[in-house]
C-alpha cells in the first residue's frame, strides 16, 4: 500500500511523452470519493455488421494489401470475470505503415482497399473477434532512425471498464526500442498477441489477446 | 468497493492512444448531453453550460489529437451507475458520460450544471488520452460554487486546488452558462492530476 501517488515515466527518444507527461506525482484519490473518478460508459454505442472485417471496405470488395490477420480473445476484469457486451475500437496502419487519417502526413502509400478502423462487441463470454492487415511498421523519429513497431491500437468501453491499449507482435526488431514497451518493461510480454493455427479461416496468420482491464476502472461496480 | 485478490489477472497494460484515434469514431450524443441524440425529441434537466478551454503541454502549445472524457452527476447530483439505476432521481435523459477527440487541442464541450453529490461540490471527472502518454485524470469544480471550501478532492490538491477551478465567462445569447478550464498537462501550471489506480 503506497502513500504516495505513481511518478508517471517519460517515453525515451518520444518528444511527444516528454512534452505532454506530468511531472508532478499525481495525487492520491481521497477515500470515499474514488467511485466519482469511476466513468460508467453508457451501453448506447453501435457497429456495423461488417465492422469486424478490417481486410474489406465492404463486403464483397477485394482484399486490402498485405498479410490478412485474424484476432480472437476474451476481455475479462482482473478478479476474472468476463466483460460482455463491451465496446472494442480498432484502428491500425496498413501494410506500408500509414494511417488512413488526415493528419497522417507520412506521405506513405496508402491502400484503396483498406480503412484500417474497426469496431466489434464482446459477446455474453466476453470473446471478440476481427480480421485486420498486418501493419506495417513506421518511421517515428526520422532523425535518430527509431521505428514504432508493428501495432494494433484498441480502446476498450463496457459499463465501468475502460482500457486504450495496443497489441504488438512477437520477434519483432523494433519492439525493443519502443518508448512505451521500455515503460512497461518486464510486463510489454502480455501486450504481445500469442500466434495460433488459423484454424481454416480466410486469413494467413492468427493471433490470441486476452485483455485484463485492471486498475480501478475493471471491477468497480462489479 | 472492490480490494485487489493475490490471485487477480495481470492487466494488459495500457498504452498510449497515439495521435490518430480515428475522428470517424465521433458519436454526437456523446459530444453534447443536453441532447440524448441529435434529433431526438428529449433533453437533459438542468442549466446548460459550456465547458471550454484548451488543452496545453509543458511548452503551453496546444495538445493536438487529444481524446477527452468527461464524467459528472446530473442536475441533482447523481451519478448513472448500475448502482444508482432505478433511482427516481435519475434522469432518462441523461447518462453523465461524454467523449470527444479534439483536433487542435482546444475544446467546447456542451453539458448541462452538475448537481452536488452528498460531501461534494459540482465537478466533472475529466480524463486525458493522447500521443506520449496514457491516460491522465482529474477533476474540474466551479469557481465560486457552493461545497467548494470543504470538498475533499479540492482539500487533496492543497495549494495547487485553484488550477481546479473553472472560471465563469459569462452567458450566451441561448442562455448557456460559458465556463472556461484549461488542463495543463505539464510544466510549471501543471494540472493536479490523480491516481487512477489502486494504491
Ligand atoms: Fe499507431
Amino acid at each position: 500500500m503506497t502513500k504516495q501517488g505513481r511518478i508517471l515515466g517519460i517515453g525515451p527518444t518520444d518528444n511527444t511523452s516528454d512534452q505532454r507527461t506530468p511531472r508532478q506525482p499525481l495525487r492520491l484519490i481521497p477515500e470515499g470519493v474514488r467511485d466519482s473518478f469511476v466513468p460508467v460508459v453508457p451501453a448506447t454505442y453501435r457497429t456495423g455488421p461488417h465492422e469486424w472485417d478490417l481486410t474489406r471496405t465492404a463486403p464483397g470488395r477485394p482484399r486490402a494489401q498485405g498479410t490478412a490477420i485474424e484476432v480472437t480473445g476474451t476481455l475479462r476484469s482482473e478478479s476474472g470475470r468476463p466483460v460482455s457486451h463491451a465496446l472494442i475500437e480498432i484502428w491500425n496502419a496498413n501494410t506500408h505503415g500509414r494511417y488512413r487519417h488526415v493528419e497522417d502526413h507520412s506521405g506513405l502509400q496508402l491502400d484503396e482497399n483498406f480503412y484500417g478502423m474497426g469496431r466489434v462487441l464482446t459477446d455474453a463470454a466476453g470473446r471478440y473477434r476481427f480480421w485486420t492487415i498486418s501493419p506495417g511498421a513506421y518511421l517515428a523519429r526520422p532523425d535518430i532512425g527509431r521505428w514504432r513497431p508493428k501495432h494494433i491500437h484498441l480502446s476498450v468501453s463496457g459499463g465501468s471498464a475502460r482500457l486504450i491499449t495496443q497489441m504488438y507482435f512477437p520477434d519483432e526488431p523494433n519492439n525493443a526500442s519502443d518508448p512505451m514497451a521500455i515503460l512497461m518493461g518486464d510486463a510489454f510480454a502480455r501486450n504481445i498477441g500469442t500466434p495460433r493455427d488459423v484454424n481454416g479461416a480466410d486469413v494467413d496468420e492468427a493471433y490470441d489477446f486476452d485483455i485484463v482491464v485492471g486498475g480501478r476502472n475493471a471491477t468497480y461496480f462489479e | 468497493m472492490t480490494t485487489r485478490q493475490p490471485n487477480a489477472l495481470p492487466a494488459t497494460n495500457e498504452d498510449t492512444s497515439g495521435p490518430y484515434f480515428p475522428i470517424a469514431f465521433a458519436d454526437p450524443a456523446l459530444e453534447d448531453l443536453t441532447c440524448v441524440h441529435p434529433g431526438v425529441v428529449g433533453e437533459a434537466s438542468g442549466t446548460r453550460i459550456i465547458l471550454r478551454g484548451r488543452v496545453l503541454d509543458r511548452h503551453g502549445d496546444l495538445a493536438n489529437g487529444a481524446l477527452l472524457e468527461f464524467w459528472q452527476t446530473n442536475a441533482k447530483g447523481i451519478y448513472r451507475t448500475p448502482a444508482t439505476e432505478g433511482d427516481p432521481a435519475i434522469d432518462p435523459w441523461f447518462h453523465g458520460y461524454g467523449r470527444q477527440r479534439t483536433a487542435t487541442g482546444a475544446y467546447e464541450f456542451r453539458t448541462i450544471m452538475p448537481g452536488a453529490a452528498p460531501g461534494r461540490a459540482p465537478n466533472i471527472t475529466i480524463t486525458v488520452f493522447s500521443d506520449g502518454i496514457n491516460r491522465i485524470v482529474t477533476q474540474m469544480f466551479f469557481a465560486d460554487a457552493d461545497g467548494n471550501d470543504t470538498d475533499p478532492v479540492l482539500k487533496a490538491a492543497g495549494a495547487d486546488a485553484p488550477r481546479l477551478l473553472a472560471r465563469h465567462d459569462g452567458r450566451t445569447a441561448k442562455g448557456e452558462e460559458v465556463y472556461v478550464f484549461d488542463i495543463v498537462m505539464a510544466g510549471p501550471d501543471e494540472t493536479p492530476f490523480f491516481d487512477d489506480l489502486e494504491s
